[in-house]
């Protein structure tokens, strides 16, 4: 492989200025409460006879408290990316910028995680939180859109209850993070609650309109999809026992196919033998409509079984057995052992 | 009946011995068991009582802001003391591990900061008396003027 010295150049450059830009806020902000925090992993997977290390992504985090009401958060990213000249690009995942508009009710600008289910809004790239080493099967499919830059209503905590809600208007799958493509809006509303200590019960809409020549994961779509997304979500973090579960409808509308309706959903379970060692299953399942162009049409049927030793709270271990299969290509077998921080 | 005084004399030494140990065996156990905490504020803004329910939704990060909609700021010893770790049984229901995992994700969630941290009962009431909206927890009653004991379900220690 050979590294063109000027697109590493250009690679240094861009990565040295986002540091100089961390560090400038927070040299501005030395007044206010900044934090900076950082995370990423590194593993071992088994598959296909052979054994092969790797490293995550790294996860620059930062939030900064800028004044009573408003604050900042920015989460960005140094990944492995085939498709960049030097096999790593720089991203943006998370520049939020929060006003507190009374108590427990917030309005955010800038890109967010969409908030369409528990996993997304919850762990987003750290994967010191996930509960497994990989995010579910339907994030790596593409069924849900990760991120939105757009505008929100956001609320947590309200009465008895512990309801909490997200309103948000985005600019839509196939936007730039500085631009629209097209006229059109995506709409998000979700509602959650928490009736009893750590349990906590969500549901979620998601609406947008793709336009025919957006670009989605390195792919045009040929047409315009209206999409429709239904979620639902259950989650439990319990003393002895972890569940958590999800489910989405997709339902994309084109003038060729009319509706397609694909469902995507996951279990995950673990029980704490003590508060150190904890082993757990996920059962992943995408069963997509015969009809469907917008989604990768090829069903999907994954299990895993794993072991998490937590060594503290910034150093997580975890095992695993996977075994994925597809409608269309062979199954796939693999043994995988990661070793997620925080710093 | 020498003998017997001696003996007798003897015996009742022995019991005192005994008995004063275990009392005093008795007052370690029970020390190490449990602590009591006292929840303490800046007088400005915190009520001068609360629920433990409501105590508890505070150390969350549920709840942040008074009712006059001043941010609270909260103050606990580090995890890493005594009255830290009764800190995260009693209130938190968590190791200290949990507890401090609790708050880098909800920081990470974007949802709540994280509470200042202390070494020292000092250090942690000089932040409360000079922060208004502020709440503490500490291991003993303090008698300042610029804090504020809070009652929590009607007892100045739990």
């Amino acid at each position: 492989m050979h590294l063109n010295s000027s697109v590493f150049s250009k690679f240094l450059l861009r990565s040295l200025g986002v540091a100089v830009f961390y560090l400038c806020i927070s040299v501005c902000m030395n007044a206010q409460s900044t934090l900076i925090k950082g995370f990423i992993d590194a593993g071992i997977t088994y598959e296909k006879d052979k054994v092969a290390f790797n490293f995550g992504e790294q996860d620059l985090f930062i939030t900064s408290k800028l004044s009573d009401r408003f604050s900042f958060l920015g989460e960005t990213v140094f990944k492995f990316d085939s498709h960049s000249e030097t096999n790593f690009s720089v991203s943006i995942e998370r520049v939020v910028l929060k006003y507190n508009i009374n108590g427990n009710h917030n309005l955010l600008i800038g890109k967010h995680h969409t908030p369409l289910n528990y996993w997304n809004d919850t762990y987003h790239h750290g994967r010191l939180f996930f509960p497994t080493i990989d995010r579910p099967l339907l994030f790596s499919a593409g069924i849900v859109p990760l991120h939105t830059t757009g505008i929100s209503l956001q609320g947590h905590d309200l009465g008895k209850l512990k309801w909490g809600y997200d309103l948000m208007i985005g600019n839509g799958l196939g936007s730039a993070d500085v631009s629209d493509n097209d006229n059109h809006k995506s709409y998000t509303a979700a509602i959650h609650c928490k009736p009893v200590d750590r349990l906590r019960i969500g549901a979620s809409y998601y609406y947008d309109v793709i336009s025919a020549g957006a670009e989605i994961h390195q792919e045009v779509v040929p047409q315009q999809v209206n999409q429709q997304l239904y979620t639902g979500s259950v989650s439990y973090f319990g003393k002895k026992i972890e569940v958590l579960a999800e489910a989405t409808t997709g339902v994309n509308q084109t003038d060729s196919t009319g509706n397609a309706q694909t469902l995507a959903m996951y279990v995950y379970g673990g029980y704490k033998l003590s508060e150190k060692w904890i082993p757990y299953f996920r059962f992943d399942k995408i069963n997509y409509d015969e009809e469907e162009l917008f989604y990768n049409n090829n069903d999907a049927t994954a299990y895993l079984l794993g072991l998490r030793y937590q060594v503290n709270y910034l150093v997580v271990l975890k095992l695993e057995y996977q075994h994925e299969e597809h409608e269309v290509g062979d199954d796939n077998d693999r043994v995988k052992f990661q070793a997620a921080i925080g710093f | 009946m020498k003998n017997y005084e001696v003996i007798k004399m003897k015996l009742s030494i022995y019991i005192r011995i005994i008995f004063s140990s275990l009392l005093f065996m008795s007052g370690m156990v029970v020390h190490a068991q449990t602590i009591p905490l006292t929840v303490i504020s800046h007088p400005a803004d915190a009520p001068a009582d609360l629920k433990q329910s409501e105590l508890k939704s505070i150390l969350l990060g549920e709840k942040q802001r008074w009712k006059n909609g001043k941010k609270i700021e909260v103050a606990l010893l580090k995890t890493s003391t005594a009255a830290g770790k009764e800190v995260c049984t009693k209130v938190y229901d968590m190791s200290a591990d949990e507890v401090k995992k609790y708050w880098l994700a909800m920081v990470f969630q974007g949802k709540a900061e994280a509470p200042s941290f202390f070494n020292t009962v000092g250090e942690l009431q000089a932040f409360v008396s000079e922060n208004p909206g502020a709440i503490g927890i500490v291991d003993q009653i303090p008698n300042s003027p610029g804090i504020q004991v809070v009652m929590v379900d009607g007892k100045k220690t739990f």
